[in-house]
């Protein structure tokens, strides 16, 4: 009995401080890999439908790269571009990413198109950057035979850069390692109500930025941890946040500070980058495994399944969580984002969810943010 | 103090304003008698396979020329104004909110906006918006959505990409027959490739007459005299036209006539017009001899078509549209233009509501300046929405560009 409790005290202290370890990368967001993972090859992306398994086929540690949180302006992008790429490209431009083995571009809105030929060009990263485009009708005819070749293509693409191109072994390892995470994804989402509004978001970004293995491992101590201190939401305003990224949890925590809670996240940088149809069944073909997954996710709005898919889709998940109101993130000058906000908001709002649209320069929120927010909380 | 110079007119502009008001006022008629006769109209965008559509008897209209009459009529803001009410970011493109303005409120646009779609067909190869726009029309007046996607091409144009554009213009093909009541006829589809082919090579041969010095023809000759080669692409009725435009350019070129009186430095343009100032913009360069002989925006529908059947010929051709393609293709296509014309320099127009074309073009400056030697200057504006231009700064920079290019 004795020995029990000592084991669960133990474990809970292990769980603790991965927890730590999880909400530190978070904050750090990959800046200090070199120092903390300095036996990994980092390899960097912009977006969740660039294909990480190939990475991790690879050998390499896939990374999300996040803009700077001091914005500098790149001479090589004009203002009215968003600040996601050219945060980026000012840190690429500075060498902050000098040591990975390459960024991978997965095609999707016209910005990050652009970027990929300019990352190209100007940041120094002329052999390695790679880009990969899937198809933008997931399920249109051919879409998924096109996929697989472009997926082929990668692998040999990645293959040049490693000297040798990843095998179906490879594939299958890092196959399972992106499974396993994604289980463990879709269990945190699980318990998102129960949590304070910004744990969840942290502990999902941590896992774009450092090594899976290390973070499957330490989700595991962290999970029962987290089950401990689930709490019954209690009257706090339950709110459904979609967007692009978020490469910090400002907005979360304004909304849990302002008694809010959120309980359903579509964020590139959230949920939505783990989503995966945890009931499929397994595919002897690990790449069309990678291509069945991008066509079940829920698109982003640079994807199409139909066009009121991700309309209907935010709908359903407000409604499945019991969401009161809604907030339509929009990164400035984000087009694909900002075009799908009006018919989302309208949708939203005919279902009884109260929805705001709230525009942000980069993930930070302020004052004025603060002000719309609690009035819009509020009025809920 | 420069001197003033005579801008030399077009005589075809009487006849392409005809053949543009006949092209609006059939438009009209097809609202009202495109269902019986089984010729419906769709809204198009501007790099749609629009052959494919013609050979089942569709009407096709373009709400990107109409963004453009909108942005030259200077009724954009306004209309932009009504969209960004309803929640459209004033971000988005300036001919989608321009045109849903329209749609809104068709009180205050041209024509009183444009007749109703029955069908709606969207190709990506111009970029995101058009998807995006197309679904928002989609449901507004809850008409069927075709849409072609042609995947971007990081580098060279891959035979699976064309291979999975092609399989969807078989299910187009399949989905107009069902829309249409009207089988899918090859044979008619050729007739308009070929008319298409014939039409592109005289647009071809028209803007390398501008090779010629002094030019026969100055920017705005060219963005006006585009509107039939992109709305009646694949008609007898623009092969008709720019046959009279390719032998008024051709007198031109053999009278040594050039549009702009004593041309003295040649230029190359590198994107959308600013509609809204048009004339205004290029006349602070045609009085100091300064003539822009070509450029890369009304170029774009000046690419041939591609070999193969007429499906695979679609699939290649569309899917190879230059903004469908790489930071480098474009840089290569700039300079080879600056090359070929002689041009001693190049303006490129930072525009706002395109950024696809706009995004990359600090670098190409930089690059086609390093390759070429030739001084580009660029300019920030919007190609409608006349909100965003500020005509002081812009008008010192040109000064400025120009004094360089003289001195
Ligand atoms: S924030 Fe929007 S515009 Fe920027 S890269 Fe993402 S989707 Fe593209
Ligand atoms: S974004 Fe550019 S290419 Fe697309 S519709 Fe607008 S102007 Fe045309």
């Amino acid at each position: 009995m004795l020995q029990q409790v000592k084991n669960k005290n133990l474990n809970d202290s292990i769980g603790e401080e991965k927890l730590e370890l999880l909400l530190e990368e978070a904050s750090l967001n990959g800046s200090r890999r070199r120092e903390r993972y300095p036996d990994s090859r980092f390899f960097g992306y912009f977006c969740s439908y660039w294909p990480e398994e190939i990475v991790l086929a690879a050998g390499y540690e896939p990374l999300r790269l996040f803009p700077a949180p001091i914005q500098a302006v790149p001479a090589s992008l004009p203002a009215y571009c968003c600040s996601l790429a050219r945060g980026c490209l000012s840190r690429a431009e500075k060498g902050d990413y000098a040591d990975l083995a390459g960024t991978g571009f997965a095609h999707t809105c016209d910005t990050m198109q652009c970027l990929g030929g300019i990352w190209q060009a100007v940041a120094g990263h002329v052999d390695n950057t790679l880009q990969c485009v899937p198809p933008v009708l997931l399920e249109a005819p051919g879409a998924r035979r096109y996929y697989l070749t472009e997926l082929q293509n990668l692998l040999s693409k990645i293959g040049r850069l490693t000297g040798r191109e990843p095998g179906k072994i490879d594939l299958i390892r890092a196959l399972d390692l992106c499974r396993q995470i994604r289980r463990q994804a879709a269990e945190l989402d699980k318990m998102r109500p129960y949590l304070p509004s910004p744990l969840v978001p942290a502990l999902l970004r941590a896992g774009q930025v450092m090594p899976g293995t290390e973070f499957s491992a330490a989700l595991e101590r962290v999970i029962p941890v987290l089950k401990e201190r689930m709490a019954e939401p209690g009257d706090r305003c339950r709110v459904l946040v979609t967007g692009a990224v978020l490469e910090n949890d400002s907005l979360f925590k304004m909304v849990e500070d302002l008694g809010g809670r959120v309980v359903a996240d579509d964020m590139c940088t959230g949920y939505r980058h783990y989503y995966d149809q945890l009931s499929q069944p397994d595919t002897p073909d690990p790449l069309e495994a990678i291509v069945q997954r991008a066509a079940n996710m829920p698109p982003c709005p640079c994807r199409s399944r139909g066009h009121d898919y991700r309309i209907n889709y935010l709908e359903q998940l407000a409604l499945e969580k019991n969401a009161a109101g809604a907030v339509l993130v929009i990164r400035k000058y984000c087009e694909p984002h900002a075009w799908d906000a009006v018919p989302a908001a309208e949708q939203l709002r005919k279902s009884g969810i109260r929805t705001m649209v709230l525009e942000l320069e980069g993930a930070d929120v302020g004052g004025q943010e603060r002000t719309r927010l609690q009035a819009f909380l509020e009025s809920i | 103090m420069a001197e003033q110079r005579r801008y030399r007119p077009l005589a075809s502009t009487r006849q392409l304003e005809k053949t543009m008001t006949r092209y609006y006022a059939l438009t009209r008629y097809h609202r009202l008698w495109g269902r019986p006769l089984r010729r419906p109209l769709a809204w198009v965008t501007s790099g749609a396979p629009v052959e494919l559509l013609l050979a089942f008897n569709i009407h096709p209209v373009y709400p990107e020329n109409y963004g453009a009459i909108c942005g030259t009529r200077k009724v954009s803001a306004k209309l932009c104004k009504v969209a960004e009410a309803a929640g459209y970011s004033q971000d988005l493109c300036s001919y989608a909110r321009s045109h849903i303005g329209s749609i809104m409120r068709p009180d205050l646009a041209p024509m009183g906006g444009l007749p109703r779609p029955d069908l709606l067909v969207a190709c990506n190869n111009i970029c995101g918006t058009v998807l995006k726009w197309y679904e928002a029309l989609a449901r507004i007046f809850n008409v069927p959505l075709l849409v072609l996607d042609t995947p971007y091409l990081p580098g060279e144009v891959t035979g699976h990409a064309v291979g999975y554009v092609h399989e969807q213009l078989k299910e187009m093909a399949a989905d107009l027959e069902k829309i249409t009541g009207r089988r899918f006829d090859a044979r008619g589809l050729e007739k308009r490739l070929l008319l298409s082919k014939e039409t592109i090579s005289l647009w071809r041969e028209i803007r390398e007459f501008c090779r010629a010095e002094p030019s026969p023809l100055n920017a705005p000759d060219l963005f006006i005299h585009m509107a039939p080669i992109v709305v009646l692409r694949g008609t007898k009725q623009s092969l008709k036209y720019y046959r009279q435009l390719r032998d008024e350019v051709k007198h031109r070129v053999d009278q040594g006539l050039g549009a702009v009186e004593n041309e003295k430095i040649r230029l190359v343009w590198d994107n959308i017009a600013i509609w809204y100032r048009l004339f205004a913009f290029f006349k602070d360069f045609s009085q100091r001899g300064a003539c822009f002989v070509t450029d890369t925006y009304s170029g774009g529908w000046a690419v041939e078509l591609s070999p193969g059947d007429p499906l695979e010929s679609l699939a290649s051709t569309y899917t190879e549209i230059f903004l469908n393609r790489s930071l480098e293709f474009r840089a290569r296509q700039m300079i080879d233009l600056i090359k070929d014309f002689n041009a001693h320099g190049f303006v490129m127009h930072s525009n706002r509501s395109c950024k696809p074309y706009s995004l990359v073009q600090e670098v190409i400056r930089r690059q086609v300046m390093r390759e070429t030697g030739v001084p580009g200057l660029m300019v920030e504006a919007d190609m409608a929405d006349s909100r965003v231009f500020a005509n002081e700064p812009v008008k010192n920079r040109v000064q400025a560009f120009i004094e360089t290019l003289e001195a």
